[in-house]
């Protein structure tokens, strides 16, 4: 017999089959998307917690506690047993912490799902937190900073640096992981009091796809019904300083080429009148891996100084691994970021100026008709890409639910891109964004020079291995002379040694 | 029932295509079609419901492996990048236009034994790209100024993956395991070669001259389409595209015959890492110890390995450990990766290593431990075809490595085969120590 693999179909992906089931509590008002003919089963469940609840002191703790619970023993299993089972299933489970959020993930063949379900939910409801797992992954953790963030990774590197730096002073202002000594300062029994506190049954949300049988989501609500009692306390939306003046943190490093990060907050979110018209302009300045962007046509294209340069109005965890955003980051606060793949040190003064330059163009003059309509049609159909999958679309079926979008998320923006006008999307870069006042994060070796070179403006121009046409050239003595009007006192240098420290 | 037609004397004749068309009963769960054009040029088409979506493939069997010319390592990887820079129809700005115009997640990438171009977009498309990617590979043309400015985004891909360690390792891993065959540098190349490129815009002609013909490519169409639409567009607008595929001068690897050892510093700090490397059987599904061999990896030190539990999680002396005993074209290497918390505890991760492979030549594994591992591919396999592209990108291998998708179901019919006894041959005949080369990497610390 034919074994049938399930796919979006495009009805499902344009209008959605978005189910809510909603009564007593909220591990009843579920995000439910059934695919009749897929034979696997999606889990995402959804703590209302993130990385901003990390009390001071011991940053990182959300992300420990989640890992130990996905990443360890429970009161009845071992992890090596654990293991044990769910290997022959190629089933696993995981979990995504972000500053608001926390999402235990989980896949399985329907063939397999009655031997999964077992260690899936035990692991939500009774995790062992043994000392043997916790100075596993604590010391895992530790070691993702102090070793692969800082020294195996530049670009992660420079964008953490950025993330931080936009975030100063606000419960977004750390690393989802911590720090080295927050790290170190948390106990086993923070972790134990922490999970009571806030993985509690009133702070959970379902979320359900593919080819499940409703007796699951009956038997989801029972199980979770079990967690913690708790009451929801979400810390406010994070308050980011006004910035006056462009700010720039250096991270010095022996490195061949220079990361480069800059942007700042914005008040618009997913949903917002204005999210539409600012995500089509995003596209054309700077959709991520796509060469049409503009800024990629303006740095790599022509110049070949990198291998890519983009940019971004929400986060964008992992961006060198993916092609399309991960779900499961909503936030009620975002950015607007440009991201800058390494560049050789002699060109990072140029580059960083001829980025900010096309800010201050589109941003002073607009986006073009032409380029506006083109953007417009290219969304049409690329947003169908955003989400594939029964569990992508789960995801973004979660984050619709955290913005208070009521419907199919790619439906929507479909919809709203195609009713844009190009004064919608220019009124709404002068009303967002701006180049004045920016957070500038760069990982680079030689950072003293640097900083003198751009708290004194001297030209960067720039020479090429290769001939370049007259027009590049004849831009770039402008660009090279651009003035960044960076004030020293502005500029942070921090030894890669101390960051995340 | 399971058919296959293969319109053989066809192709003896030289008045057609071959052709053949087979259901979905056995590993590969899709019914699929394949026509393979006058030229050469084959195509696979596997109709799946997508949404509306599809994918398109266009595998070129041509990769690192086959840049056997001395200074030219990397040359298939920027050679990809040269297939965004347009033709006389199509100049790269109306190229980019068009794709953008259809909303297509299109990209590229180059392994070691192949270069795949893919796009996903909206089926009602598909002529247009048909059009696109039939131009690109038949009219590519490029001015010298845009090889040249290419070379540099080349080389800032390079600077960017040399901050990773793993990468730094892999350069000196792959130059000592091979001493003659082409599989001794990487996908990216060497630096001194990167940095000559902008110098090789005549042999870039020469390359694509060579290699970029319808005998070395394989078109793979996954998704909502009608597969005879979908022909009679390839038949009309790839037909005159010229056969001629010159194949690279590849000298064998000689057997090797005692270990092999190198250690590399890394400027920067890092845990320290180790890649054992065993001499690899190219890829052959119908060798049943050779595929027994490929379940080594997953059986010996996957997660449910004795190892993994023992210093993984119970003695923590290692952040991970994980092994990738995948197929190549040639004989290439079968590798255990370990990254090691302390250094001074390299010397003992390698012993247990060794005294794990001893033990599994001493007491066969168990039944339950190899079915295991064989549920495992399985569903693995089968849970990664949920998308148009992840079923072409999944594919790809199969396709470079032997130019078609037969060997999938002959692959996992020969998985469920093997027997603790041919798991305990393949231990024997690959994972003896003078077939392996031993790679070290310690930072600053």
């Amino acid at each position: 017999m034919k074994l049938r693999i399930a796919l979006p179909l495009l009805s499902l992906i344009i209008t959605g089959v978005l189910m809510t089931s909603c009564s007593r509590n909220s591990a009843d008002q579920a995000v439910l998307l059934p695919v009749e003919d897929d034979p696997t089963i999606s889990f995402r469940i959804w703590f209302k917690t993130g990385s901003q609840a990390d009390p001071a002191g011991l940053e990182g703790i959300t992300a420990l506690t989640a890992s130990m619970m996905m990443e360890g023993a429970t009161e009845k299993n071992s992890y090596e047993d654990i293991l044990t089972a769910l290997y022959p299933m190629a089933a696993s489970y995981g979990v995504t912490v972000d500053k608001e959020m926390t999402v235990f993930t989980g896949r399985v063949h329907s063939d397999n799902l009655h031997e999964y379900y077992p260690f899936f939910i035990d692991a939500l409801l009774h995790p062992a937190f043994t000392e043997e797992d916790f100075t596993r992954i604590r010391t895992n953790m530790i070691n993702g900073i102090e070793k692969s963030l800082r020294y195996s990774d530049d670009e992660e590197l420079g964008k953490a640096a950025f993330y931080n730096f936009v975030y100063d002073g606000t419960p977004y202002g750390h690393l989802d992981a911590g720090s080295v000594s927050s790290l170190e300062a948390i106990t086993l029994k923070d972790v134990r009091a922490f999970y009571k506190s806030w993985f509690t049954r009133d702070n959970v949300v379902i979320g359900l796809g593919g080819g499940y049988e409703d007796t699951l989501l009956t038997r989801l609500q029972t199980d979770l019904a079990q967690l913690p009692e708790g009451t929801l306390v979400q810390p406010g939306a994070p308050a980011p300083l006004p910035l006056e003046g462009r700010h720039v943190l250096l991270v010095e490093k022996e490195c061949n080429a220079t990361a480069i990060s800059f942007g700042f907050p914005i008040d618009v979110l997913r949903g917002d009148d204005d999210f539409w018209a600012l995500a089509l302009f995003n596209s054309w300045f700077g959709e991520h891996r796509n060469s049409s962007s503009h800024l990629y046509q303006v740095i790599r294209e022509a110049r070949g100084m990198n291998y890519g340069d983009y940019s971004y109005i929400e986060i964008f965890p992992n961006g060198g691994r993916r092609q399309m955003a991960a779900p499961n980051h909503a936030r009620r606060q975002q950015l607007f970021e440009v991201w800058l793949r390494p560049v050789q040190h002699v060109h990072r003064h140029f580059a960083l100026r001829a980025a900010i330059r096309e800010l201050q163009h589109v941003v002073d003059s607009g986006m073009t008709k032409e380029d506006f309509t083109l953007t417009q049609q290219f969304l049409d159909k690329y947003a169908l890409h955003f989400a594939t999958t029964t569990m992508g679309r789960l995801g973004y079926a979660i984050d619709s639910r955290f913005y208070g979008i009521d419907e199919n998320y790619i439906a929507l923006f479909r919809k709203k891109i195609a009713a844009l006008t190009l004064e919608d999307v220019n009124a709404a870069i002068r009303r967002h964004l701006q180049y004045d006042n920016l957070r500038i994060a760069m990982v680079t070796s030689g950072a003293e020079e640097f900083a003198a070179q751009l708290a004194e403006d001297v030209p960067s121009p720039v020479t090429y291995d290769t001939p370049k046409p007259e027009e590049v050239l004849t831009e770039d003595r402008e660009i090279e002379m651009y003035p960044l009007e960076i004030a020293r006192e502005n500029i942070r240098i921090v030894p890669v040694e101390e960051m995340f420290r | 029932m399971k058919h296959i037609l293969f319109c053989l004397l066809a192709l003896v004749l030289g008045g057609g295509s071959l052709m053949a068309e087979r259901g979905g009963d056995g590993a590969f769960p899709y019914d699929y079609r394949l026509e393979t054009l006058d030229n050469g040029l084959s195509v696979i088409m596997v109709p799946m419901s997508a949404g509306g979506l599809m994918s398109y493939y266009s595998i070129v069997r041509t990769g690192a492996r086959d840049e056997y010319e001395k200074g030219k390592s990397g040359f298939a990887h920027f050679f990809e990048h040269m297939m965004f820079r347009g033709t006389k129809n199509y100049p790269a700005e109306l190229y980019d236009r068009m794709v953008t115009e259809m909303g297509a997640d299109a990209n590229a990438y180059t392994t070691d034994d192949y270069t795949a171009y893919h796009l996903s977009f909206a089926s009602e498309d598909l002529e247009t790209v048909v059009k696109l990617e039939s131009d690109r590979f038949q009219f590519l043309e490029y001015e010298e100024a845009a090889f040249q400015t290419e070379a540099g985004a080349v080389y800032g891909e390079y600077r960017k993956n040399r901050s990773n360690p793993w990468s730094v390792l892999f350069e000196e891993l792959m130059e000592t395991a091979f001493t003659r065959h082409t599989y001794g540098h990487t996908t990216i190349g060497y630096e001194a070669d990167i940095k000559r490129m902008p110098g090789m815009y005549e042999y870039s002609k020469e390359f694509f001259s060579r290699y970029y013909r319808p005998d070395n490519v394989v078109l793979v169409l996954v998704g909502d389409f009608n597969t005879g639409r979908a022909l009679d567009l390839i038949r009309s607008y790839y037909a005159d595209w010229q056969p001629g595929y010159t194949e690279p001068v590849i000298t064998p690897e000689p057997e090797q015959t005692a270990e092999r050892r190198v250690s590399v510093s890394y400027d920067g700090k890092t845990l320290p890492l180790m890649v054992m490397s065993y001499k690899s059987p190219a890829m052959d599904a119908d060798d049943r110890i050779a595929v027994a061999g490929s379940m080594l990896g997953e059986l010996l030190f996957g997660e449910n390995s004795e190892i993994y539990r023992t210093l993984v999680l119970k003695e923590q002396k290692l952040q991970f450990i994980g092994a990738d005993f995948g197929f190549n074209r040639d004989p290439k290497l079968w590798s255990i990766y370990a990254m090691i918390k302390n250094e001074g505890d390299i010397p003992m991760v390698r012993q247990e290593i060794d005294r794990t492979i001893a033990r599994y030549l001493d007491a066969p594994v168990s039944a339950a431990q190899l079915d295991a591992v064989k549920k495992r591919l399985k569903y693995s396999f089968l849970m990664n075809l949920d998308t148009p592209d992840k079923v072409a990108g999944g594919l790809a291998r199969f396709v470079a490595l032997t130019g078609g998708i037969e060997v999938v179901d002959t692959l996992y019919a020969m998985y469920d085969r093997i027997t603790p006894d041919d798991i305990r041959a393949a231990i024997e005949r690959y994972l003896s120590a003078d077939r392996r080369t031993i790679a070290t990497l310690t930072g600053r610390n």
